[in-house]
């Protein structure tokens, strides 16, 4: 009787210690005034930041991924969004306009999916490339001031992405209306169109199965290790450029995948992904550099910021607010809101 | 100090020499001003420029203060990342500041484009000054993210606050002169670029230049052995904003309009890789080497129309290849250059000695 007293108050003093954490408060407040404005304005702003915050979560993911095993801040992340979105509209536009003179319901509904795992598979590679055409080489020569070189070199590789995306295919914008002919979903009131709600779900369903693959399989395991203690990970066998490599394909595949997603609501063109990458690190410096698990919750909280300005204050503004918070978190916790597990963050 | 053993053999040949013929003397009126022979001879062709034929023609002179533009922007840039090692990724945002200033003082209350050129300086030396207090604590590339997060709100903000910038419609402001001459505003420019490198060179060759270096290559280090980092490093970015601000002042009233596109992360780049391209720790590099590059760039747009976009990778390529391949960039290759000329000579006499 008295054991099971004692583990229930351990239960309850962990319970209310994770919920007067920096995390707990952060998702709690999120929470209230979710369903305050939930009350006040309908569902409008919730929904909206549900549905983009998962596709931020994976941008975010990758960056922080990036981060924690290669010590690389990656400026060009949102260039992977731009690859993506430009791989999805190449592979869909074919494949629609097949569709518009050959109707047939298969192809239809998983057309946009080709179009999706396409930029994913074109992001890796690209990703592979740069690791062993740019960091690579770099990290050969010197790893002194490893974090701010690379930095720059991302910066560089961001400036030729672009302007070689507008030397190959133009500046005009190159857009999709929908990906499925089909008419909104009704939820609670609000209409949603089919492509946000699949968006949502892949989201989660890819989170997921990237949570799984990190935490259960080998190589995952690996690839935390070495994010936590690179010389020890090399002690028990790990073969660090083979993970580097992988590390650097995954992100940036995982960076095509949302922008291919999201290509209904983000033309192509060459700087599309300057607002991912600001969002994305929005949320990175929100929960922490090189916390994986915080970007999820991350994502949606900056997600909810942004549409919460935007209803509220007005459209051209949900750049200000959230970089403005963000500013207070950078100066108040650096080591962001949920902590990081990457040791040394701030020696170097 | 390994860089006392560094400078020991130039401070000594200086000393020792005799001040007999007229290159001595010029040689140490030089060296007071922090440039050897060569950068004079630099300076002096880069007031002379625009009387040599090719260069006095109006395109070529707008390239021409486009260049010295960029480069003093450059100059400016190296004396926060070469030194202090904290990269001002919202550069451009504090050059637009000194614009936006500068142009609506002139637009709202008619004062003088001269006048306001300064004033400009004021907001963006208080800004920096926040900014230095704000990337305070925070190491490396945290500082670099939240200076760039500074230049994201001051930039979200000019396009919001249309009732006083006119956000993306563009801000018309009047221009220095009355002429459609370009010559006028070259000598403006290069005079301005000229101030800044000198002020920029006589506090980097300080004991504060010194405070600069070993807060850059190790805070604690230079903690211990008494520097105050406070203030060395809010110093650095005050005055490094405060001559962006004065920069922006001369491309508001250049240029005559001012859309928020100034400062985009874009333009910081753009700055960023003249500077690193030049050489890191130079102060001059940046300066110098805005020159033939801008000339490169600007010849590949007008030339190359049918590509556009290539000048843009080529500023990318050459940041990438400068980063992983030679760090020590255009000053690094004059320095290697001067340092096996010196071999070549003390050889020499040692063979006529001998």
């Amino acid at each position: 009787m008295g054991q099971l007293a004692s583990q229930r108050t351990r239960v309850w003093h962990q319970m209310v210690g994770s919920l007067t954490s920096a995390a707990g408060i952060t998702v709690l407040v999120a929470l209230v005034i979710a369903v305050i404005s939930t009350i006040y304005s309908g569902p409008f702003v919730l929904i909206n930041s549900v549905v983009t915050g998962g596709m931020w979560a994976l941008m975010a993911v990758g960056l922080s991924l990036v981060f924690g095993v290669m010590n690389v801040v990656n400026f060009a992340h949102g260039e992977f969004f731009m690859v993506g979105t430009l791989v999805g509209y190449f592979v869909f536009t074919p494949i629609s306009s097949y569709l518009a003179d050959h109707p047939q319901p298969l192809l239809s509904a998983v057309g946009p999916f080709i179009g999706i795992i396409a930029a994913m598979l074109i992001g890796a590679v690209l990703g592979v490339v740069l690791e062993k055409l740019v960091f690579h080489p770099l990290r050969v020569r010197t790893k002194e001031q490893w974090i701010m070189n690379t930095f720059l070199l991302t910066v560089g590789v961001s400036v030729i992405m672009i302007n070689g995306d507008q030397l190959l295919f133009g500046t005009n914008f190159k857009g999709i209306i929908n990906y499925w002919k089909a008419p909104p979903l009704d939820i609670f009131g609000v209409s949603i169109s089919v492509e946000r709600v699949v968006v949502f779900v892949l989201a989660m369903v890819v989170m997921a199965g990237f949570w799984y693959f990190m935490r259960q399989t080998r190589i995952g395991r690996a690839i935390r290790a070495v994010s936590q203690d690179e010389t020890g990970a090399q002690m028990v066998g790990i073969e660090l450029d083979r993970i580097q490599v992988l590390t650097m394909s995954l992100s940036s595949a995982l960076a095509a995948m949302a922008g291919a997603s999201l290509l209904f609501m983000f033309p192509s063109y060459p700087t599309v992904g300057l607002k991912p990458l600001y969002i994305a690190w929005y949320v990175v410096i929100l929960v922490g550099l090189g916390n994986v698990a915080g970007a999820l919750v991350g994502g949606f909280l900056v997600a909810m910021i942004q549409s919460l300005t935007g209803f509220y204050i007005g459209q051209g503004w949900d750049d200000v607010i959230p970089t403005a918070f963000v500013m207070l978190i950078l100066l108040i916790k650096p080591s962001g809101l949920f902590g990081s597990e990457v040791k040394g963050v701030h020696e170097q | 100090m390994s860089n006392n053993d560094k400078k020991s053999p130039e401070v000594d040949t200086v000393y020792k020499l005799e001040p007999t013929g007229p290159m001595d003397r010029l040689r140490r009126l030089s060296e007071t001003f922090g440039v050897n022979l060569h950068g004079l001879i630099v300076i002096a062709l880069l007031f002379a420029l625009p009387l040599i034929p090719p260069f006095g023609r109006e395109d070529l002179l707008r390239w021409l203060i486009g260049a010295a533009l960029i480069g003093a922007q450059a100059i400016a840039f190296d004396f926060t990342t070469g030194y202090i090692n904290v990269v001002n990724f919202g550069f451009a945002a504090f050059l637009g500041v000194g614009a936006y200033t500068s142009a609506l003082l002139a637009v709202n209350f008619g004062i003088s484009p001269w006048i306001g050129t300064f004033l400009g300086v004021l907001p963006a030396a208080l800004l920096g000054f926040i900014t230095g207090i704000l990337t305070l604590r925070l190491r490396g590339i945290f500082a670099a993210l939240m200076s760039w997060f500074v230049g994201l709100a001051l930039l979200g903000l000019t396009r919001n606050l249309t009732g006083l910038t006119r956000g993306p419609m563009g801000l018309n402001s009047p221009t220095y002169f009355e002429t459609a001459s370009n010559l006028p505003y070259y000598y403006v420019i290069a005079i301005m670029m000229m101030v800044t490198f000198f002020v920029l060179r006589y506090i980097t060759r300080s004991n504060i230049g010194l405070a600069f270096r070993a807060l850059g290559q190790n805070i604690e280090a230079a903690q211990a052995s008494g520097i105050n980092p406070t203030f060395y490093r809010v110093f650095n970015f005050t005055i490094q904003c405060a001559f962006a601000g004065w920069l922006g002042g001369f491309y508001a009233h250049y240029y005559g309009i001012l859309t928020p596109q100034i400062m985009q992360t874009s333009h910081t780049v753009e700055v960023l890789a003249i500077a690193y391209i030049g050489g890191r720790g130079s102060i001059w590099g940046g300066g110098l080497t805005a020159f033939p590059f801008i000339f490169l760039i600007e010849y590949m747009r007008s030339n190359l129309t049918n590509l556009p976009g290539l000048h843009l990778v080529l500023y990318g390529l050459l940041l990438i290849l400068v980063m992983i391949f030679y760090p020590g960039g255009v000053a690094g290759v004059y320095a290697s250059i001067r340092a096996s000329a010196r071999r070549f000579r003390q050889r020499r006499a040692a063979q006529s000695a001998a």
